[in-house]
């Protein structure tokens, strides 16, 4: 029980710091720096460990990442677990990917999420495309092994206490 | 460490249920609608962001943190020259300030003279940045001062030298400060050498609004001062906002295109100044 707890924990943790991550104020040059940490770390989680994870996490960080954010309440909580449903029904095949084809799914997730997040503007009507947006998606596919390496490590410390 | 317990077996998790993913459908889609519709849930916006504050504090940290390493580091010579500079200015601004008062009681003794009343004096109220959201569409920053302080909806927010923009988001402990360089957001303006008044929108780049409602024939000129006209209750009268940088004629079209370059420097805001009415009442929606 203890140890479900811990994970619980966990998860909450790098979920609440890929949070921070992502609204750390950067110079305009180097907003293409902004990898969406969040949509990262949601999954792997979902990938990876689903049974500690679920619709509603993702619903409720989405919702802390909208206000922080200052965006339109609920646009990235719909986004969010929109591809974490995705990466869910698609997780086993991805996990079994190799590593290069696996960054190939990782981006075409990032690039769901991205892509309800320009629905949702473009119906507000407020549609800005950034160059630097989608080169932000393109490093958050890239980084994606070194940032899978570094969480598993991380788990499996937890894990093994 | 991935094949490990029930993980790869459970193809039924309910939590990633279908039914799950259209409920969060129709309640985000439900809280979309309700947030930029008519503001009906700001309430709930607002307890929601008392609870994310310490993460924005905690986001802006390093940077503080660098400037203040940054400000040990600097040398004593510098700081000397510096506060020498500093007081020099403090006994200029000090002398004009003395001019004022008596501009102000002279001001004061002719509109009696009118007897007409006076504009309502201005409260102020100094604040630091927490934290500064730096998207692209989103001019947007929060300040240290919140309803608790009385900061109310709608005041503006301006720095040493300008206008910057005005609350449209109040919390408990913070409050959310559009710029007036946000794409969504216009400010009545009238031009300080003759008083023609006009509306100056945000384009989203920081040294950058435009006019597109003065017809062609106008009377404007590059260095021209933009002044707040106080129109529209938000913004009180005369405070300088933009200098025009550049102005094109575009052939048959009616309105001019105008930029101007914001005078308060909106790439690094440090401290501001929330500029309250007293007199307006509280009937903010």
């Amino acid at each position: 029980m203890s140890n479900q707890l811990s994970k619980f924990f966990f998860v909450w943790l790098i979920l609440i710091f890929s949070s921070i991550l992502s609204i750390i104020p950067l110079s305009e040059n180097l907003s293409f720096l902004k990898i969406p940490w969040v949509a990262l770390s949601l999954l792997f989680f979902t990938i990876m460990t689903p049974s500690i994870i679920g619709l509603f996490s993702a619903f409720l960080i989405g919702l802390i990442l909208d206000i922080l954010q200052g965006g339109i309440l609920g646009e990235s909580s719909l986004a969010l677990s929109f591809m974490t449903y995705v990466a869910y029904r698609f997780r086993l095949q991805i996990r079994v990917f190799p590593i290069w084809q696996m960054m190939f799914a990782v981006l075409i997730l990032l690039l769901i999420n991205e892509m309800m997040h320009l629905w949702i503007d473009g119906i507000i009507g407020k549609i800005v495309i950034s160059q630097s947006k989608i080169i932000s998606v393109l490093l958050g596919s890239l980084i994606w092994p070194l940032f899978m390496g570094l969480l598993e490590s991380l788990q499996s410390k937890i894990n093994s206490r | 460490m991935p094949f490990t317990e029930k993980n790869t077996i459970d193809r039924s998790n309910p939590n990633f249920s279908g039914l799950r993913i259209i409920l969060i459908f129709i309640i985000s889609l439900g809280m979309m609608y309700l947030d930029f519709q008519g503001n009906y849930i700001n309430k709930l916006r607002s307890y929601l962001s008392l609870t994310v504050l310490p993460l924005q504090i905690a986001a802006n940290t390093p940077k503080k943190l660098i400037n203040n390493f940054k400000n040990r580091l600097s040398d004593r010579e510098t700081i000397l020259t510096e506060n020498q500079q500093l007081k020099k200015e403090n006994i200029q601004l000090r002398s004009k300030v003395q001019q004022t008062y008596k501009l102000e009681s002279e001001n004061k003794r002719l509109f009696e003279l009118l007897k007409a009343k006076p504009d309502d004096e201005e409260k102020f109220i100094f604040a630091d940045i927490i934290s500064i959201n730096q998207d692209n569409n989103k001019h947007q920053i929060i300040i240290n001062k919140g309803s608790i302080d009385g900061i109310q909806l709608g005041a503006a927010i301006a720095d040493s030298s300008g206008i910057i923009g005005h609350i449209f988001r109040d919390q408990l402990l913070a409050s959310e400060v559009l710029l007036i360089t946000d794409p969504e957001h216009g400010i009545p303006i009238e031009i300080a050498r003759n008083g023609f008044r006009a509306i100056a929108i945000g384009t989203g780049s920081y040294d950058e609004i435009i006019l597109n409602d003065l017809p062609n024939n106008s009377d404007i000129q590059i260095n021209d001062v933009l002044i707040t006209s106080g129109l529209g209750g938000r913004y009180p009268e005369g405070y300088p906002v933009a200098i025009v940088s550049d102005i094109e004629m575009i052939q048959g079209e009616p309105y001019l295109k105008i930029e101007a370059r914001p005078i308060a420097n909106l790439k690094n805001i440090n401290e501001v100044l929330v500029i309250q009415n007293n007199k307006k009442d509280h009937q903010n929606e």
